[in-house]
This record gives structure tokens, C-alpha cells and sequence, in this order.
């Protein structure tokens, strides 16, 4: 049998040299240095707001630095452990969700290196990475399912409004930004001790195109994290596939317009410790999630804006 | 990869240790949120996104109330006593709002200008009229001296605004007041 020749053009096959140097890469990888490096660049990135973390932060990357090894040692993570559960306590009603859930990670690291046998390293790690996975979006899920406020589509249509760091957004799906400015200006008139509306009461210059924008939202996100909850379930390699897809295209598409970047990183780790071993390529895609993550902290909603 | 059954020991409970700390705390946040109005955007729950209860929807009115009882408001907050009050919000309990009161009564607070007239405003956030009531703006002006006593209340109202999105009108609720004698200033 002959095989036709095919031409490809030479910027197609430089790229796919550098997806399968990319894939042969994280193969090549040890699953619990290159979580446990993924790990520190977010204790650098996306620290807890604290002088405490971010010296403890920085002394970890230091060390690291000149002795890298120090990155498996079990008391390197306590001590990151033991400075991020300080901060959280202290304030632990002003720490945004997602803070806890990498305080977990950071905790599962410390176990992690106390053990001694790589297999029980990687088991602690991807069973955890399983749970949690599982834990974030069923949780997700049964909250805002739970919410009359997220039900009714009150939320989203609301902080399209209310939330200047959505303004962009809403600009790009095409809501003008004056709007959004109207709204909050009629807000105001709540919250200041000058002004009384009768009754409590105040019409919102809304508009349709917010309201069915609010609604897709709505139920597209809280249908996509019941299905990634409910697929890592099954602990079978089709399910545990579509998993994959599913929580790449949530991490891609979510943290472009919500700006909780630290949330989507310590997804996308726990998502690569999955993927790795079983679908390499998957694994490559992840990396590429972690690249994104750092672009969509571009000033972008300012370009927006500007325009 | 699994750990055979016959090599489990104590490290071995190391693996479900922190997942049960988590789902502790993720029940203490769903029960605060709904016996003690933790937004649940915070607290270690997985809710956000999952309501509007967050500092959006939460707003105080923060007045002194002097010894005749006449209340005037305070506008402006130094950058503390606002990062104080976002906190507060979160978790809207007496506890929290004392340490902004406490924050507050380390000012000393001045009135700005003229009386203003309380504006009585239509659904759509025109002025149709006066209440009657005339406030002052207050102001901090400077920290106060130590052994100065505060003399007066401070009263915070604690108000949540919901909008219903097929009338499109939001409606704001007092939720509670918070009312601070001198002493525990």
C-alpha cells in the first residue's frame, strides 16, 4: 500500500513538534516534583494575603533556589502549611473559598513528603486530587442549586450590574458600559444616608440582553461542574476523560471574565495530577491552562474598556 | 496505584486526613451561612457564585447618636475602618461590627458643611421630594487623645439589597441594627 505524501505546511509541523516535546515533557516529569514546583509558583503568585505568607513564601522560593531538593522535604511544606493555616484562621471569614482549598493542597503536600515510598506519594496525591476535585464541583453544584438567588438568576444578571471587574465582560457579550454605570449609580442611592427611596424600592435600568446573558450563565455553569463532579466519580477512563475536557474547557472559559485566577491554578493542578499518567496529552493541555491562567491577568478588561 | 491492604498503618491515615477536615469545615460554613448570614462566598464552603450575598449586596448606615437621640450619619471612613467594615459584612455578627465601632470611636468626627436635606427619591431615582430630615456629613478629623472618652452611640444598620430580575426592581431590607453604648467604645 502506498501512502499518499502529504505536504503539511512547516509552521503546522513546527507545532507539532512542540505539542509532542510538550506531551514527552510532563511524561517525562515526576508527578510529585513537578505538583510540588506547580505548588510553590502559586505560593509565589497567588499567595495568602499576609505578611506572614508572603515572607514564608519568599524564604521557601529562596531555598529552593540553591538547595531544590528542599522542595521534597516534608518540613518545607509544614512550614508553608503552618503559615497559610495561621493567616486563614486568623481571618478565616474574610478568606475567599478557593484560600481554603489550597490551604488543603498545601497541607497534602506536607503528608505527601513524610511519606517515604514514591507509590505512596502519588497515591496521596491522587486520591486527594480526586476528592477534592469531586468535593469543589458536587459542593459547587448542591450550593447553587440550593440558591433561590442563583436559581432565579438573580446573581449573575446582578453582578453583570454591580461588579465593575465584569464591566469588560459585559461589554464584550454586548452591554454597553453605561449600564452597568447607570445601575451602580442607582444603587448608591441606597447606600447613602441622603437619599430615601419610597418603599425600599428601585427600578434598575437593566437590560434584556443581560437578562439572557445572566440566564445562560446560570445554568451553563452550574451544569458544567454537576457533570465534572459527577463524572470523576466513576473512577473509569471514559468518564475520567470527559472529566478532563470538561474541567479544561471550565478553566479556560471561567477565568477569563472571573478574576479568581488562583482558584482555576490549583484546579488545573489538581487536574494534571489526574491526567498525567493515564492521558499524557491531556496532561499537555493543563500546562498550557497554567499559561493561560497567567495571561488572563493581562490588563485586558482595561483594552476593553478603552475602546 | 492502590496500598494493599496489608501494608495500611497510620500513614496510611494520612490520606483521608485533610478530606475530613475539609467537609468539617465546609458544614460549619453552610450552617453559618444559613443561621448566621456568612456570605457564602467565604468560610471555607464551596458557594461562590453560588448566591448574591456578598459585600454587593450588603451595605450599613453608620450613625452617631448623640445624647438628644439625633442620629447623623458617617460618610467617610479612613482606609481601615472601610477594610473593617468589608470584613464585618462577611460575617455580619455583633462581634465584628464592635471592632468597627471601636475603630470609629478612635476618631474624632466632625460635621461638614451645612445641613443636607434627606431626599425622598421615586423608583426611578428621582428626587420627588424631602423627608423632613436634615443630617450633617461627618468626617474623621484626626485620631482622638488617649483617656478621651467617647460620649456617644453608634448605631449600625445592616441592610441587604435583593433584585428581582423579572420586575428588575431591587428592593433593600434592614436586616438589623447594631447599636453600641459609649462604654464599649
Amino acid at each position: 500500500m502506498s501512502e499518499v505524501a502529504r505536504e503539511w505546511p512547516s509552521w503546522l509541523n513546527r507545532t507539532k513538534s512542540a505539542a509532542q516535546a510538550l506531551i514527552d515533557f510532563v511524561q517525562r516529569c515526576d508527578l510529585v516534583d513537578l505538583i510540588g514546583v506547580l505548588t510553590l509558583f502559586m505560593v509565589l503568585i497567588f499567595p495568602f494575603p499576609h505578611w506572614l505568607f508572603y515572607i514564608t513564601g519568599d524564604l521557601a522560593l529562596l531555598l529552593f533556589l540553591v538547595y531544590p531538593r528542599a522542595i521534597r522535604s516534608a518540613l518545607f511544606w509544614f512550614v508553608l502549611s503552618l503559615a497559610a493555616t495561621f493567616v486563614v484562621i486568623v481571618d478565616w471569614h474574610a478568606v475567599d473559598n478557593h484560600k481554603y482549598l489550597f490551604l488543603y493542597w498545601l497541607w497534602i503536600l506536607c503528608f505527601c513528603h513524610l511519606l517515604a515510598e514514591p507509590p505512596r506519594q502519588r497515591h496521596i496525591l491522587l486520591v486527594n486530587a480526586r476528592f477534592f476535585l469531586c468535593f469543589v464541583f458536587l459542593a459547587s453544584a448542591a450550593q447553587k442549586f440550593a440558591s433561590p438567588t442563583y436559581r432565579s438568576g438573580e446573581m449573575f444578571e446582578y453582578y453583570l450590574y454591580a461588579d465593575s471587574r465584569f464591566t469588560a465582560f459585559a461589554k464584550l457579550i454586548g452591554i454597553d458600559p453605561s449600564v452597568p454605570d447607570a445601575v451602580q449609580k442607582r444603587i448608591a442611592l441606597f447606600r447613602s444616608p441622603y437619599s430615601k427611596p419610597i418603599d425600599n424600592e428601585l427600578e434598575l435600568p437593566g437590560t434584556d440582553r443581560a437578562r439572557v446573558a445572566a440566564l445562560i450563565l446560570t445554568w451553563w455553569d452550574a451544569a458544567l461542574q454537576l457533570l465534572i463532579g459527577m463524572m470523576l466519580l466513576f473512577r473509569l477512563r471514559a468518564t475520567d476523560q470527559a472529566a478532563h475536557v470538561l474541567l479544561l474547557l471550565f478553566i479556560f472559559t471561567t477565568y477569563l471574565p472571573a478574576p479568581v485566577f488562583g482558584f482555576g491554578w490549583i484546579l488545573a493542578i489538581m487536574g494534571l495530577t489526574l491526567a498525567k499518567q493515564n492521558f499524557p496529552k491531556i496532561a499537555a493541555v493543563y500546562m498550557i491552562a497554567f499559561v493561560a491562567i497567567i495571561f488572563y491577568q493581562l490588563p485586558w478588561r482595561e483594552w476593553v474598556l478603552a475602546t | 496505584m492502590r496500598i494493599s491492604p496489608g501494608s495500611y498503618d497510620w500513614r496510611s491515615a494520612l490520606v483521608i486526613c485533610i478530606p475530613v477536615v475539609a467537609l468539617l469545615v465546609a458544614g460549619r460554613q453552610v450552617y453559618l451561612s444559613r443561621y448566621h448570614d456568612l456570605t457564602t462566598w467565604k468560610g471555607g464552603g464551596m458557594g461562590m457564585f453560588a448566591g448574591a450575598d456578598l459585600w454587593l449586596n450588603r451595605y450599613t448606615k453608620i450613625f452617631i447618636v448623640d445624647s438628644s437621640g439625633q442620629r447623623q450619619p458617617i460618610s467617610d471612613f479612613t482606609a481601615d475602618q472601610a477594610d473593617l467594615l468589608r470584613r464585618a459584612l462577611n460575617y455580619p455578627i455583633r462581634q465584628n461590627f464592635l471592632i468597627v465601632a471601636r475603630a470609629i470611636g478612635k476618631h474624632d468626627w466632625i460635621p461638614r458643611g451645612e445641613r443636607r436635606q434627606v431626599s425622598l427619591v421615586d423608583f426611578n431615582g428621582k428626587k420627588i421630594g424631602t423627608t423632613g430630615e436634615s443630617l450633617y456629613w461627618i468626617a474623621p478629623f484626626g485620631i482622638r487623645a488617649p483617656g478621651e472618652k467617647w460620649k456617644w452611640k453608634l448605631e449600625i444598620e445592616y441592610w441587604k439589597v435583593s433584585y428581582n430580575p423579572l420586575t428588575r426592581r431591587a428592593h433593600t431590607t434592614l436586616a438589623e441594627t447594631f447599636v453600641f453604648k459609649p462604654e464599649e467604645l
